[in-house]
């Protein structure tokens, strides 16, 4: 333990003891140099019966007047780095009043924000002194996950304006990022710990965690990767992935696609190999989600709509009510462009026509028109 | 009387019928009421029609005095459209009066464009007056009303649509009035109105065709939003058009849009015409021969002549009509090399795609001194959900891949009146907001990015990362590149009608002239945000004051064009340090003659 925290300890013992509502032993979770909880405030998945083992790196953060404070990576019992840690002691400095802030944070491998947890005998503070609440603490963690955040591009100082002083640089952008949205985004009376801790978690440090991590990536890490459940880890799986491994992992990538956001759905279906495309086996895990997915991911399923089986254009004619408009249209086109419509496919399209719910019925109608011509 | 002249009609004698039909545009009506022109979707739906955009209270009746060339029985057709079906009440509901009959049929309720039939009437008098009467004030919208002596309704389908008017007004789409310019300017944003005003100081005949009542475009009182970005060179010039810096959607923006008419109309060999809408554009051996433009009430058609042209719709449309090569969405991430690995798909994507930044409706509330009740929007609600806000800003922002920014922006437009309508109505729940009452809504969709015209050079980001100093430089800035995404990508808790910009400092940057005329059609400029650019390029020079300094300087190429009757190519192969020296002495204010 540090010397600092330790003179730390020393003074919140004499003021006492922080009340702090039912949570995990700090040193159960992380104890004797190995982890087997998440931490407090965590973002990521946590296998159970996971254990980690604290080893150190060389990579460090520099705190002003603090000096260098070691960066730890986390490693699971087979010596798979899993996260990467450091314990932070920071001057908070507001109007020249400074106070240490001790907090343990945690990055994933790629160097993104996982989680932090409290010291139990150094609980976070505001600016007036008075303590973190659980609901404070937890409006930290939303702060620090969020990576785009108001105060990545704004200095300590643009933050405190007073309301009646004119917005400050205009961009397309920021001109609507003002006091207020500052306000709903940290924590009450702590602006300066909030500041602090964002630009730490989200600092340089972040960079030089992901090149260590591609310094040490191998297929059994891109492998870990595509199953979590985690959109970073997602994506840099699926980016480095080759043909063979998309292929074979074909099930796993469906069920992201299911169960993923749209951002990695969009991916998914605009970088599935064309073997996919070519294989009735391979795509129709991705067609099956069609009615499940957003707007977006349903879109760019159907620009491959030429490659599809039959069976998929019979089960997209059940599912004509949740296509836009302009999909319903894509979709009827294609099958005005084939020979042959399978009578099942029409007898669908025909009942979606005859249905006054369905608010697009009339371009179905049309359709029909125009196929008996 | 001026809906005597509007009023359309042809005889049937072919089927052998005895009987006259009418064809009587709404926008043309004698007093509009509390109903709003609409132009913007005419290139889709077919016309300019009337909206009854009252933000939830009723508007006043719209009239007009018909002339029927024959008293007879005649059957009564509106085109309407019900802009958001569903099992609820359709919002925007309406009917109409013709003379003393209020037909008890209420319209607007059809799902896409089309006829609704309202009924049967006898028709005594010559003259009659028509009313729409609006039901609801939410958006109800009526494109035409027909009126004819046999019961067949006329067609829906866009094309088939297009041809029956044309033969039912009696009228050749190409106009019969000629008119001729030494430059033709078409949309009067800031690039247009800039481009204009720095052609007419170098003494040539410009006409300035602008679809509004105001100029400005987007930075207009229309759309409210405020110009950003630096003057270059151009300080004096944009000094007449640009805005303060009020918070987008301010009422404020009256102000600076009084100064900016005011300047434009005060240089005589401008000659502006306010609400004409282009709508068409055609090159022989690639170069524009004219563009043909429509008055946006009254119908009326001119055709423009010029040897040079200026394409600042925004949406690139004089190019596209002309057949130049345009870009629409997102390179693939080698194309140009534009990745910025923190942000990923986000910023460019591995495969190139059709998403591009969205569209904005921007809209505020008030507080009153009274209780304000607001009616319920249960088809608003699918939108915006449990989302609650008392005014929108930038971040107010619409797009999705299945809806292009052009062709869809009537739905992209009543998506975000729906995302407005539904968030105002949940915030109206707190009796903390019981006082509140909108204020305004814009019904003008503000863009931010469609089509690109394709010029010699493709601006991208990394000109702006590198601020590569080109030799043909004309505008320059300093803002960041900000690109937007729709915040749904991340989570789909978010509502789909907000976004996020992530911003990339850059060092000051240029853009060369070459991004300014296009590759392939020999005497078409673009200025605005339909430059010649990459997607992520756009972010940055996208802003007003940039996009007014490419206006600028290409109305300073367009003197040279005309001086040495060369194409714009060619002031970059030939007369580049003319050209260069006319724009630096923009620099510095011209002193009159008188006193030198
Ligand atoms: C909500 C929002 C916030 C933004 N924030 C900022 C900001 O803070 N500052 C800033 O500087 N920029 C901002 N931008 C970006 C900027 O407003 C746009 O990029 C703008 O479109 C650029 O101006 P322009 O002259 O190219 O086009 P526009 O402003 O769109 O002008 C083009 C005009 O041409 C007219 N037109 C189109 N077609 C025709 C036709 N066929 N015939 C006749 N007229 C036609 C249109 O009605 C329009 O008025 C924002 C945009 C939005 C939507």
């Amino acid at each position: 333990m540090k010397i600092q925290l330790g003179i730390l300890l020393i003074f919140f013992a004499a003021i006492g003891f922080a009340q702090f509502g039912p949570q995990t032993p700090f040193s159960d979770r992380f104890g004797q140099n190995s982890m087997n909880l998440p931490p407090e405030f965590y973002s990521l998945e946590w296998n159970g019966g996971m254990q980690l083992k604290a080893k150190p790196t060389d990579l460090s953060i520099e705190i002003d007047s603090m000096g260098a404070q070691e960066i730890n990576v986390l490693v699971d019992l087979k010596d798979r780095p899993v996260l990467y840690t450091s314990d932070i002691s920071t001057p908070v400095c507001a109007d020249g009043d400074c106070r240490l802030m001790d907090i343990r944070l945690y990055w994933t491998l790629l160097g993104e924000y996982a989680g932090f947890d409290r010291y139990p005998n150094s609980p976070l503070t505001k600016h007036d002194h008075d303590e973190f609440l659980s609901a404070d603490y937890r409006k930290l963690h939303q702060l620090l996950m969020d990576d785009n955040s108001i105060l990545k591009r704004r200095k300590i100082d643009e933050l405190v304006k007073k309301p009646e002083q004119p917005e400050m640089e205009g961009v397309d952008a920021v001109a609507g990022a003002t006091i207020k949205e500052v306000k709903e985004s940290v924590v009450g009376g702590a602006l300066y710990s909030c500041y602090t801790a964002w630009h730490l978690v989200h600092g340089p440090i972040k960079d030089a965690i992901q090149k260590r991590t591609l310094s040490l990536v191998d297929n059994d890490m891109v492998l870990r990767m595509l199953g979590s459940n985690n959109t970073d880890y997602q994506m840099f799986a699926l980016k480095r992935m080759t043909e063979e491994q998309y292929a074979a992992n074909y099930l796993r990538i469906a069920q992201i696609f299911e169960d993923g956001v749209p951002l990695i759905r969009t991916f998914i279906v605009k970088n599935l190999p064309d073997r996919f495309w070519n294989s009735e086996r391979l795509q129709i895990p991705f067609w099956d989600n069609f009615s499940e997915v957003d707007i977006n991911s349903r879109s760019l399923l159907l620009d491959n709509l030429k490659n599809s089986p039959v069976s998929v254009l019979e089960n997209l004619s059940q599912e004509l009510s949740v296509m836009t408009k302009n999909q319903l249209n894509l979709y009827l086109m294609h099958l005005a462009e084939l020979k042959q419509i399978k009578p099942s496919i029409l007898t669908n399209i025909e009942i979606f026509a005859n249905s006054p719910s369905e608010t697009y019925a009339y371009l179905a109608t049309d359709f029909l028109k125009d196929y008996k011509l | 009387m001026k809906s005597i002249l509007l009023i359309l009609c042809f005889y049937l004698i072919s089927l052998g019928l005895y009987g006259q039909d009418l064809l009587i545009e709404a926008e043309s009506f004698d007093s509009p009421g509390g109903w709003v022109i609409d132009p913007q979707f005419v290139q889709q739906m077919g016309s300019p029609y009337l909206m009854a955009h009252g933000m939830g209270n009723p508007v006043k009746n719209a009239t007009t005095v018909v002339n029927f060339p024959e008293t007879s029985t005649y059957h009564i057709w509106v085109r309407t459209m019900n802009w958001v079906p569903g099992e609820w009440e359709a919002p925007g509901r309406f009917q109409l009066k013709v003379g003393d009959t209020d037909f008890e049929k209420v319209l607007g309720k059809r799902s896409g464009w089309g006829w609704e039939y309202v009924g049967a009437t006898e028709i005594s008098t010559k003259f009659e007056k028509v009313e729409l009467i609006d039901l609801t004030g939410f958006n109800g919208r009526c494109d035409a009303i027909y009126f004819s002596a046999k019961n067949e309704e006329p067609p829906s389908s866009p094309k088939k649509l297009a041809s029956w008017r044309m033969t039912i007004a009696q009228e050749p789409n190409a106009p019969k009035q000629h008119q001729a310019y030494d430059l033709v300017v078409v949309g009067g944003g800031i690039a247009g109105c800039a481009a204009s005003i720095a052609a007419a100081e170098q003494g040539l005949k410009v006409a300035l065709i602008h679809d509004r009542p105001m100029l400005g475009g987007n930075a207009s009182a229309e759309i409210r939003v405020h110009t950003l970005g630096i003057y270059g060179h151009f300080e004096r010039i944009l000094k007449k058009l640009d805005t303060e810096h009020y918070p987008n959607g301010s009422a404020e923006a009256k102000l600076d849009q009084k100064k900016r008419d005011d300047n434009v109309k005060s240089y005589e060999n401008i000659d502006l015409y306010l609400n004409w809408r282009a709508y068409d554009a055609v090159a022989e051996n690639n170069t524009i021969q004219y563009v043909d433009a429509r008055h946006t009430s009254s119908g009326e058609r001119k055709r423009f002549e010029a040897p040079y042209f200026v394409d600042s719709t925004g949406d690139g449309w004089v190019g596209f009509w002309a057949g130049a090569d345009f870009s629409y969405g997102r390179e693939s991430v080698d194309t140009y090399g534009e990745e910025w690995e923190e942000w990923g798909e986000l910023w460019s994507p591995n495969e190139e795609d059709n998403a591009v930044m969205g569209s904005s409706v921007l809209w505020g509330s008030k507080v009153m001194d009274t209780e304000q009740k607001f009616p319920e929007v249960p088809w608003a609600m699918p939108v915006a959900k449990a989302y609650e806000e008392v005014n929108g800003e930038w971040q107010w922002e619409f797009s999705r891949n299945d809806l292009n920014q052009i062709d869809d922006a009537e739905e992209i437009r009543d998506h975000m009146l729906r995302a407005i309508y539904g968030s105002f109505s949940n915030a109206k729940e707190h009796p903390e907001n019981a006082t509140r009452r909108l204020e305004w809504v814009s019904y003008l969709v503000g863009k931010r990015e469609s089509r690109r015209l394709v010029g010699d050079h493709i601006f991208t980001f990394n000109d702006a990362k590198a601020g590569t100093k080109f030799p043909d430089a004309v505008v320059q800035e300093t803002r960041e590149v900000d690109v937007h995404y729709q915040t749904v990508l991340e989570d789909e808790k978010n509502p789909d009608f907000i976004s996020e910009a992530l911003f990339y400092k850059t060092p000051r940057y240029y853009i060369p002239y070459r991004s300014l005329y296009s590759k392939n059609i020999d005497n078409l400029f673009m200025a605005g945000r339909n430059f010649s650019t990459s997607h992520v390029g756009l972010g940055g020079p996208r802003v007003m004051r940039t996009t007014g300094q490419m206006g600028a300087a290409v109305g300073l190429a367009a003197s040279l064009c005309k001086k040495y009757d060369v194409n714009p190519r060619q002031v970059y192969t030939g007369y580049l340090k003319e050209y260069l020296d006319l724009i630096e002495s923009q620099k510095y204010i011209k002193i009159p003659k008188s006193k030198q």
